[in-house]
């Protein structure tokens, strides 16, 4: 179980329960059938290093630099991104952090010229993720209505 | 982030604002409410899944008004089954395999209203100012996305750990259970600590 701005890496099933405006990034390593997931919460660190999986930024580079160390090569590696809804649409104070979230997470995938292989994002549901790095990358996305995609 | 004291006097603040949410309820269903003694727990983002799930529920959700800075809210949660139990109480029906309707709707904000209403009014009347919920927002969801998308908003800034207050309620005669979570963000949760240290010299 991958908690808020926390990440895992390895071959087993890994997932995050009830995405809101949060982001669940998996890289997945085609080659090797490998990856990583995290579970963003906001879309720029900030210069903030205690918590990488946290923030967008730091987030993106985390999971390369981990998976490189474990022998991934950088060509290999592909995106999966799922979440950042927009749950409250009448609060005031900024709760559209959800799309600043999937901005962000683009953003520097394109910077580490990571692909996106596939996603699932905005929209107003929550999401419950999980990822299979065995089972050629597959990803599991469950919602409240009890619908189960995979991508 | 919580001394003992602290979380004691929280604890009892919550517990007068719960039960008088409970008479409320009571009085609506004109029957008895049980309640549990409120936890109180400082918990890690990491860990918040731990405490809410991702099992779809109702959520009728407040921001908290008036006398305080804002930033924290009250959160009624009642998972599905018993939101069904609850508007065929009220309305006097007794069909339970159906989905939810307009009708549930309707009765979550009205059941919301009054009892978060009723939570605050207690809570403040003893700190001796004034607590308004907003207009209600109605989820029904996975609750941790709830939570979450709460917890990244920019009232929390970017925190690293929460105090979720939660209390539950429950009518054996119907069935019918819910939850009364409180989340302060850190400016509103000083004041309030401020003010039961004031009580209590």
């Amino acid at each position: 179980m991958v908690g808020i701005g926390d990440y895992h890496i390895g071959r087993s099933p890994m997932s995050s329960i009830g995405l809101g405006s949060c982001i669940g990034l998996v890289v997945y390593d085609m080659e090797r059938d490998t990856g990583g997931l995290a579970h963003i919460m906001l879309p720029d660190s900030q210069g903030r290093t205690d918590r990488p999986a946290k923030y967008a930024d730091t987030a993106v580079e985390l999971l390369v630099r981990e998976l490189n160390k474990q022998g991934s090569k950088k060509e290999a590696l592909g995106a999966k991104i799922v979440g950042g809804s927009s749950m409250f649409q009448s609060f005031s104070g900024n709760l559209n952090i959800g799309d600043r979230n999937i901005e962000a997470v683009r953003f520097h995938l394109k910077k580490w010229n990571l692909r996106i292989l596939a996603e699932d994002v905005g929209g107003v549901q929550g999401r419950t993720i999980t990822f299979y790095p065995a089972e050629k990358g597959k990803v599991s996305v469950k919602t409240a209505d009890g619908t189960i995609r995979l991508i | 982030m919580l001394t003992t004291q602290q979380s004691d006097a929280l604890r009892e603040l919550g517990n007068i604002g719960a039960a008088h949410a409970a008479t409320t309820l009571s009085t609506m269903l004109s029957t008895n409410i049980g309640m549990e003694v409120p936890e109180i727990n400082v918990v890690d983002i990491a860990k918040v899944h731990e405490y809410v799930s991702d099992e779809p529920a109702a959520l009728v959700i407040f921001q908290i008004q008036g006398e305080v800075s804002g930033g924290g809210y009250v959160l009624l949660h009642i998972p599905k089954t018993s939101v069904v139990r609850l508007t065929n109480a009220m309305l006097g029906m007794t069909e339970l395999d159906r989905d939810l309707t307009e009708m549930d709707h309707s009765a979550l904000l009205e059941i919301g209203n009054i009892m978060v209403s009723a939570f605050l009014d207690a809570s403040a009347t003893l700190l001796s100012i004034i607590m308004l919920p907003s207009p209600p927002s109605l989820i029904i969801d996975m609750p941790h996305a709830a939570f979450q998308s709460i917890l990244a908003a920019q009232d929390f800034s970017d925190i690293n750990q929460v105090v979720i207050f939660r209390t539950e309620l429950h009518s054996d005669q119907y069935k019918i259970t819910s939850n009364l979570f409180l989340l302060p963000n850190q400016p509103m949760l000083n004041e309030i600590l401020a003010m039961l240290e004031n009580l209590m010299k």
